[in-house]
């Protein structure tokens, strides 16, 4: 018994004149690989608040972020300060690696209170 | 000659509830078994303050509450997940990795030169910094001597996480250490078997012929023996087998006492059975269902079940008619019952199975209804799209009541970070 196609046509499967895109079908863009989501140090994870819209960041955006990245000052890190959750931007001072929390003034050393868990690597905007 | 690592994750539940909630870091956590019952899961600070494997959590929770114990239903979404990472990350340090169980993979170390301590420290950083999850690693000639390894390494803060057990001086030196139950293979009948000769730790149990061993322990004893010496008899295994059976069976979060509610559990246990079962490519030939009340109350329990031969299939709307036939047969009206079962037995492969002359359904049709089925709920998450039979209002559904999000798969449950 022969396959129906039904929503299974990809652009070259057809059934009287043989299509010369053939040989050539290519697949949908996957944003997965792209964003390099089957990694296993990649993490969406969803902003709240507005305290990075200089950056591009808004709320309710998806970033991307990568634990196995290693750290580079200026990039924005999603860190573990002291039992929060947040955003900050990572800041190399002669003492050491510092992480400025989104919307404070004051930066703080990178220490067991105040981790980078993974740097924000992609954005995702579902809608604009 | 082979080498083999053990990987086992510290408190791996606990560890992935950690791994997305700070708050939790330096605080008492457990998970809880299905319904809500027991400790399965426990961080160091929930060992140190006594808490056991298995303790219920009602016994417990009035003091546990107190000190600050937070408690989890388990979140096998998260877990399983998790568990891929893990497995992903040692793939790079080896490509033969054996995913031995959800926190434990074997991996072979043969070919790899230099400082295997080192080898195993670094893929031990790699998988915190990228999963979390802090992971023991052993190291040995044999399955058996890497989990021994690994053991030293959890229980011994000197190894610093990493154990390597392949130098005859070590094993002299911790062999004697180590109680025999820890010993991969040997259950607690055979450790008190082997007491009773005063053989008490692995240096006595290694020290053992194998002649003397097989009499003691037969084949399986004997193998664990070589094993201990450093010969190599259990390779690496990384295919899951086939499976011979498979079970749904669940403890109900609230008592079940009519027929609507029964049939919409074992319809629900049915469903998923039949999930598992095309995902693996399989017809089931036989069935099991069980119905019990609860067994802690002896005086009136009733607990029966019924094992019969279906129609070869994997269509989920015949594996509930089949389900429900054999339920009623056991059914009684009113007892209050606690806990029901699918099992589907007797699995044969369906691609080489027999075709059927008078099938009860089109096997075109239903192979159909079952694809779009799949692909609805592997879309749009487990139980979207099911029978209306498994139910709607659903009281008898295990209690889950402490869930943490499913983190890494589900978009509308990922981590918010604030900005």
């Amino acid at each position: 018994m022969k396959e129906e196609l039904g929503g299974g046509y990809r652009g070259g499967e057809t059934t009287s004149f043989q299509s010369p895109a053939q040989d050539h079908i290519e697949h949908v863009i996957d944003l997965a690989q792209v964003l390099d989501l089957g990694k296993p140090g990649m993490y969406p994870v969803r902003v709240v608040g507005q305290a990075l819209r200089e950056r591009g960041i808004l709320d309710g955006d998806i970033l991307i972020a990568n634990a196995a990245a290693d750290p580079v000052a200026g990039k924005v890190v999603v860190a573990f300060v002291h039992g929060s959750v947040l955003l900050a931007t990572l800041e190399r001072r002669a003492s050491g690696w510092c992480l400025l929390p989104a919307g404070k003034a004051a930066a703080l050393p990178v220490s067991e209170d105040a981790e980078v868990w993974a740097i924000v690597a992609g954005l995702v905007r579902v809608q604009v | 000659m082979s080498i083999f690592a053990l990987c086992d994750a510290n408190n791996f539940y606990c560890s992935c509830e950690r791994a997305f909630n700070p708050k939790l870091k330096n605080v008492p956590v457990v998970v809880l078994s299905n319904n809500d019952g027991c400790c399965i899961a426990r961080s160091q600070e929930a060992k140190d303050l006594g808490i056991k494997m298995g303790d219920p959590w009602f016994k417990i929770a009035s003091w546990a509450e107190a000190k600050g114990v937070r408690r989890f239903s388990s979140n096998y979404v998260l877990y399983g997940d998790m568990s891929r990472r893990l497995h992903n990350v040692l793939q790079r340090f080896s490509p033969r990795v054996e995913p031995y169980s959800i926190d434990e993979m074997f991996i072979d170390l043969d070919g790899i030169d230099g400082d295997l301590v080192e080898y195993c420290r670094d893929a031990r950083t790699t998988i915190r910094r990228e999963t979390k999850i802090p992971t023991c690693v052993g190291i040995g000639e044999t399955k058996t001597k890497a989990k021994l390894a690994n053991f030293l390494a959890k229980k011994r803060p000197e190894f610093d996480g990493v154990c390597d057990l392949r130098s005859p001086d070590d094993c002299a030196r911790f062999y004697p250490t180590i109680p025999l139950d820890e010993v991969w293979g040997i259950g607690g009948a055979s450790a008190r078997k082997l007491a009773a000769l005063g053989l008490l730790t692995v240096a006595d149990l290694a020290a053992v012929n194998l002649q003397e061993a097989r009499n003691l322990l037969t084949v399986t004893g004997a193998r664990v023996v070589m094993e201990l010496q450093g010969t190599s008899c259990l390779p690496l295994t990384l295919l899951a087998p086939q499976r011979k059976g498979l079970a749904v069976t669940r403890t109900f979060g609230e008592a079940v006492t009519d027929w609507d509610g029964m049939a919409q559990a074992i319809s629900t246990y049915a469903t998923r059975a039949a999930e598992k079962l095309r995902r693996h490519g399989l017809l089931a030939t036989a069935m099991t269902v069980f119905i019990q009340t609860n067994r802690f109350k002896p005086d009136d329990y009733y607990g029966n079940a019924t094992t019969f031969g279906i129609e070869p299939s994997q269509d989920t709307f015949s594996l509930i008619a089949d389900a429900l036939r054999g339920t009623r047969s056991i059914w009684r009206q009113g007892l209050r019952y606690w806990k029901a079962g699918v099992m589907l037995i007797d699995l044969i492969d369906a691609t080489t199975a027999p075709a059927q002359f008078f099938p009860t359904r089109d096997p075109v049709e239903s192979a159909k209804v079952m694809q779009a089925m799949d692909s609805l709920n592997q879309r749009f998450g487990r139980g979207c799209i099911r029978p209306a039979v498994a139910g709607v209002d659903r009281k008898w559904v295990a209690k889950a009541d402490y869930l943490s999000k499913r983190y890494t798969t589900r978009l509308d449950e990922i981590m918010d970070v604030s900005a």
